[in-house]
């Protein structure tokens, strides 16, 4: 067996190529799947820029395999204007069919205009507003095209923007007009040690129809270098939290990178807040995500070939409602810290995963690395008595879900390889056509060595991410789960980290896959029979530690038993 | 310690709902009677725990009238004598803080190295040279004692007290969600000191934790008040010290911990203010230095009566996870230091006191880990040595901020620290195996460099396993 799977690991240099010109976390994600660079247009999957997509995609065509990173009018969801846009109209056909239910969920963005178009009736609200309240409201310019924080400004008074709108910009039969969308400003943002902060969450969109999302599990929250004051409208400093806007501020930490990974700020917000608050906040950031795609659905053309990965920027304000500033169709993929640069190769590597270009997976995963599948057609409810509401903040176990992953694809691939030949031997001497079916079957199950490969790359990183972890020391303390609890089962859907129990519960897969009929075993799905196993050696090996869960169940928290039971084998 | 005359008391009571409540039940009780004797209602409030009740409001009335009293001189003359000689090294070292600081002004290139008055070690060090100083007539002859970095005649609480005390960690189970509800309404009504330690000893759920120690501290109804005085002592700051210097290098080491580089800035004010504040002295439960007048301002006691040390941020730090409010975080953490941590700096004979705590660790370790006490004296890396940091600075920078919060939780619950003294314990227990591998101080030293994680239930755990 170690011969035939060393042959194979030989036999295997990936014959997927990339094309990319990035060169940042992207280059090195790819680089860490050993797949191989190309210049020329036999990539298998190509990292591109928007306007590539804009400008080239059209005018080619793709062959069945390649994957490309964008949708072709991505931008009906990402251009600060059209989404809007989108947003209000198809609000207004829910109300149109009677839905107001769900059309007063879409409230998650500020009341917005686009300028010049609608500056007459910005310029009603305007008043409106300041009539209506004692202090003045301020409003947020935002240029259309552009990112990063640029051009970006904030005003409570008209005069501020007269001086704008008498440039060229606003000449709305001047060509070069620079269209902008005015908001409402959130001038109760939650602030934490005084600083304004935002989100910016992961989603990646695989399909529009049916609409298939996974949402990962770590982001971050980025904070502004300034302490916030709301009367200081001048200061960008103190209203954006770009990265780039505040790495040119004078007090930028680039060590710390004014970055906290959402597990961490979930562990604040949970004890300031308690974990049902919590809870039920980061339920609704995720649904807000479905709804923002769900919006779009129609509108954006679908295509085999495209996927796409959003970076969602949203704020909460001090009730804790979130608020989506907007969406982002290339998220930074440009590290700061060496934290962030693993985060950042981790969610490319699990996205080139599930894109699946080795064709391995059964396509009914729910957890792949550290996203989780939120949305296939329709929304995915977790089971009542589950323990989370949502994965988002979650302890990401992403090195441990791949193992898995990659364990159940070598079971499930050398089974129809075993079957293959079973049937080969058994059809043996009859007619060609079986032969064919035969050599059919042979190439398919030669997909198993990339399975495996997968598995020994994760094993590979683990390694060298610990050594790095031992070197950052507390920066990197993986936190652990930070889902809500609703019940004691928590604990038990923690991963095993324990190495010796790993081992068992490896044992005891062997043991009672033996014992299972194996008509009843290619019946059941890879993942379900996964599942199953672990469940079974989880029931006879897991002793949760009273005492101890009781906090964590507080906090979330599972595995706290671990140091406990290294220390007691 | 002044008296309440009766006439006070009930003029208390009045104020208090819980005593209304109880009046309710009595007149309840006798509607239907029309003559009711001293008797009958003596008997009937026993029959239903009225009197229970209370004996514990008047109690807990008693108990908030009087006015704790800053403890200067210590029952051992020797300690004072010592604490005089502490202040006298902290003015030294203070000047050589200064010169250092001066010198790094006129040369730039050098500004590595971080400046403090004192820090554990320093401490430690201190207290270690009691031993010395002091004619251990009680202990010439016993030569089991000699191991022992402390050894010091003062009066101590046995330390299978402490260890039975806080047994019922151990037992506790998970509560059901009902429970913690009832805990969550039962902070928000509840006034009295006594029921809310008794929530603070078992559990207190996230989210409630900042009103209870509001109630407790009695700052529920005083926002308004914090704030002014807050206000107040940030006003005083413009005027800059030089120990605000000192501040702020401290504050770039707090801002190292990826749980509370955010909160730097809020620290630091605290801080500032903090060594500002007159009412610290009449405050804080012990004296921590005996002031000596000098003739330049900058080489005198800052306001607060006592020098803040290197990491005095890690008290503030976990804090921050309590309320965005600074002038909340920065009452609570003037409660804490000046009724709990004030102890950890104090050379003093009080239970609380840090010389009390580190002769309870040793004895506790000596005893019932034998093996590993000797081992980490042969190696040279005493018991104490290796622990004064996580016992000084309550473990804030080895746990997670909940758990931190934890132990805050148990601190003010019992009035204590004894619960580091457990933690401690429970800690070294954890590293055994490891610590006994370990061939000198370089290697204990690899040990704590590596990641880990530690959690206040799972430290309770070790600290009762044989």
């Amino acid at each position: 067996m170690l011969i035939i799977s060393i042959r194979l690991q030989q036999d295997y240099s990936s014959n997927l190529k990339f094309k990319t010109s990035f060169r940042n976390c992207i280059l090195e994600a790819f680089k860490r799947r050993l797949w191989k660079e190309t210049e020329g247009d036999d990539w298998d999957i190509m990292w591109a820029e928007k306007e590539w997509i804009h400008e080239v995609l059209d005018h080619t065509h793709l062959q069945s395999n390649q994957k490309i990173n964008h949708f072709r009018n991505h931008y009906e969801l990402t251009r600060k204007d059209l989404m809007i846009k989108n947003f209000k109209r198809y609000k207004k056909n829910l109300e149109r069919e009677g839905k107001s239910e769900e059309a007063n969920n879409y409230n998650f963005f500020p009341l917005t205009f686009h300028l010049p178009s609608e500056y007459p009736i910005f310029f009603e609200e305007f008043k409106r507003q300041s009539a209506n309240s004692d202090t003045k409201t301020a409003w947020i310019m935002k240029p259309i095209g552009k990112s990063q924080g640029k051009g970006i400004f904030i005003f409570n008074k008209i005069q501020q923007i007269s001086q704008w709108k008498n440039t060229l910009r606003y000449n709305q039969d001047n060509p070069q007009a620079e269209a902008y969308i005015v908001q409402k400003y959130i001038a109760d943002p939650l602030l934490i040690g005084g600083k304004k902060f935002d989100m910016r969450i992961y989603l990646l969109c695989t399909s529009y129809q049916p609409l298939t999302l996974y949402l990962y599990r770590t982001g971050f929250a980025r904070f502004t270098h300034h302490r916030y004051d709301s009367e200081d409208i001048s200061n960008t400093y103190v209203h954006l939290t770009n990265v780039a806007i505040q790495k040119t501020s004078d007090n930028y930490d680039e060590k710390l990178g004014g970055k906290w990974n959402l597990q961490t700020l979930k562990l604040y917000l949970m004890t300031k807040y308690g974990q049902e608050k919590v809870a039920e906040t980061f339920y609704n950031i995720q649904m807000l995500m479905i709804r923002s795609l769900q919006a779009v659905q129609k509108i954006i053309i679908n295509d085999k070939h495209c996927f796409e990965l959003y970076g969602f920027d949203i704020l909460l304000d001090a009730q804790l409602k979130p608020w989506l500033l907007e969406v982002n169709a290339s998220p930074s993929m440009t590290s700061n810290t060496p934290v962030d640069f693993e985060l950042k190769c981790g969610l490319l590597d699990d996205v080139f995963t599930i894109i699946d270009l080795e064709k391995v997976l059964t396509g009914n995963e729910e957890q792949i690395g550290g996203f989780d599948l939120i949305c296939k057609g329709n929304p995915i409810k977790l089971p009542i008595n589950s323990t989370f509401t949502t994965y988002l903040g979650a302890f990401n176990n992403r090195q441990q879900q791949l193992k898995k992953i990659a364990k159940s694809t070598a079971i499930r691939l050398a089974q129809t390889y075993s079957e293959g030949q079973m049937k080969a031997i058994e059809v043996g001497s009859k007619g060609q056509k079986e032969k064919e079916e035969k050599d059919k079957q042979m190439r398919s199950s030669s997909k198993g060595p990339q399975a495996m490969q997968n598995g020994s790359n994760v094993n590979n990183k683990s390694n060298n991410l610990t050594k790095q972890n031992t070197i950052m020391k507390r920066n990197t303390t993986n936190l652990p789960a930070l889902g809500t609890m609703q019940n004691k089962s928590n604990v038990k859907r923690q991963p095993l980290q324990n190495a010796g129990q790993q081992q068992q519960i490896q044992q005891s897969q062997s043991n009672s896959s033996k014992k299972n009929n194996p008509n009843e075993d290619s019946m059941l799905s890879a993942n379900q029979k996964l599942q199953k196993l672990t469940q079974e050696s989880k029931i006879n090996q897991f002793q949760p530690y009273k005492q101890q869960s009781q906090y964590n169940e507080v906090m979330g928290m599972g595995g706290g038993s671990r140091n406990l039971q290294k220390n007691e084998e | 310690m002044q008296q309440l005359d009766n006439q006070e008391i009930l003029m208390k009571l009045k104020s208090q709902k819980q005593f209304w409540d109880i009046k309710k039940k009595v007149k309840q009780g006798f509607s239907d009677q029309q003559k009711i004797g001293i008797n009958d209602i003596q008997k009937f409030a026993q029959s239903c725990e009225i009197e229970d009740q209370l004996i514990k409001l008047i109690s807990h009335i008693l108990k908030k009238s009087k006015k704790r009293e800053t403890l200067k001189e210590d029952q051992i003359e020797f300690l004072n004598t010592s604490k005089i000689k502490w202040t006298e090294l902290l003015f030294k070292n203070l000047d050589i803080v200064h010169q250092k600081a001066k010198n790094q002004e006129e040369d730039d290139t050098n500004t590595d190295s971080k400046l403090y008055i004192y820090d554990e070690k320093n401490l430690l060090a201190f207290l270690q040279t009691f031993k010395q100083q002091q004619p251990s007539v009680l202990y010439q002859n016993v030569q089991f004692q000699s191991n022992k970095l402390l050894n010091i005649n003062i009066p101590l609480k046995s330390s299978q007290q402490i260890l039975d005390k806080y047994q019922y960690i151990l037992l506790q189970e998970e509560l059901p969600e009902e429970k913690i509800n009832k805990i969550r309404k039962s902070i928000e009504n509840e006034h009295l000191d006594i029921e809310l330690e008794k929530i603070a000893q078992t559990y207190v759920p996230n989210g409630e934790r900042c009103l209870l120690y509001l109630k407790y501290f009695e700052f529920d109804h005083q926002e308004t008040v914090l704030q002014q005085n807050f206000a107040k002592l940030q006003k005083e700051c413009q005027n800059q010290l030089f120990i605000d210097e000192l501040l702020e290098i401290d504050g770039h080491e707090i801002s190292e911990d990826t749980f509370y580089f955010v909160f730097q800035e809020q620290i630091l004010t605290c801080l500032k203010c903090f060594i500002r504040d007159k009412s610290i002295k009449e405050n804080i439960r012990i004296q921590l230095q005996n002031g000596m007048k000098k003739e330049h301002a900058e080489f005198q006691l800052p306001v607060a009566g006592f020098f803040p040390f290197k990491n005095i941020s890690k008290y503030v730090a976990p804090l921050c996870y309590l309320s965005t409010k600074i002038h909340i975080i920065y009452a609570l953490f003037k409660e804490f230091f000046c009724r709990y941590f004030c102890f950890l700096h104090a050379i003093s004979s009080e239970y609380n006191s840090i010389l009390s705590l580190c002769m309870q660790i040793e004895e506790i370790v000596s005893t019932r880990s034998p093996k590993l006490f000797h081992h980490l004296k042969v190696i040279g890396c005493d018991t104490l040595k290796l622990i004064i940091h996580q016992l000084i600075y309550c473990f804030v920078g080895d746990m997670d901020p909940p758990h931190i919060l934890t132990i805050y939780d148990q601190i003010l619950g019992h009035d204590s620290l004894e619960i580091l003294v457990i933690l401690c314990v429970g800690f070294l227990n954890k590293y055994k195996p490891k610590l006994l591998l370990a061939k000198n101080y370089e290697n204990v030293q690899q040990i704590f460099q590596e990641l880990r994680e530690d959690k206040f239930q799972e430290l309770v755990q070790f600290a009762y396993k044989q």
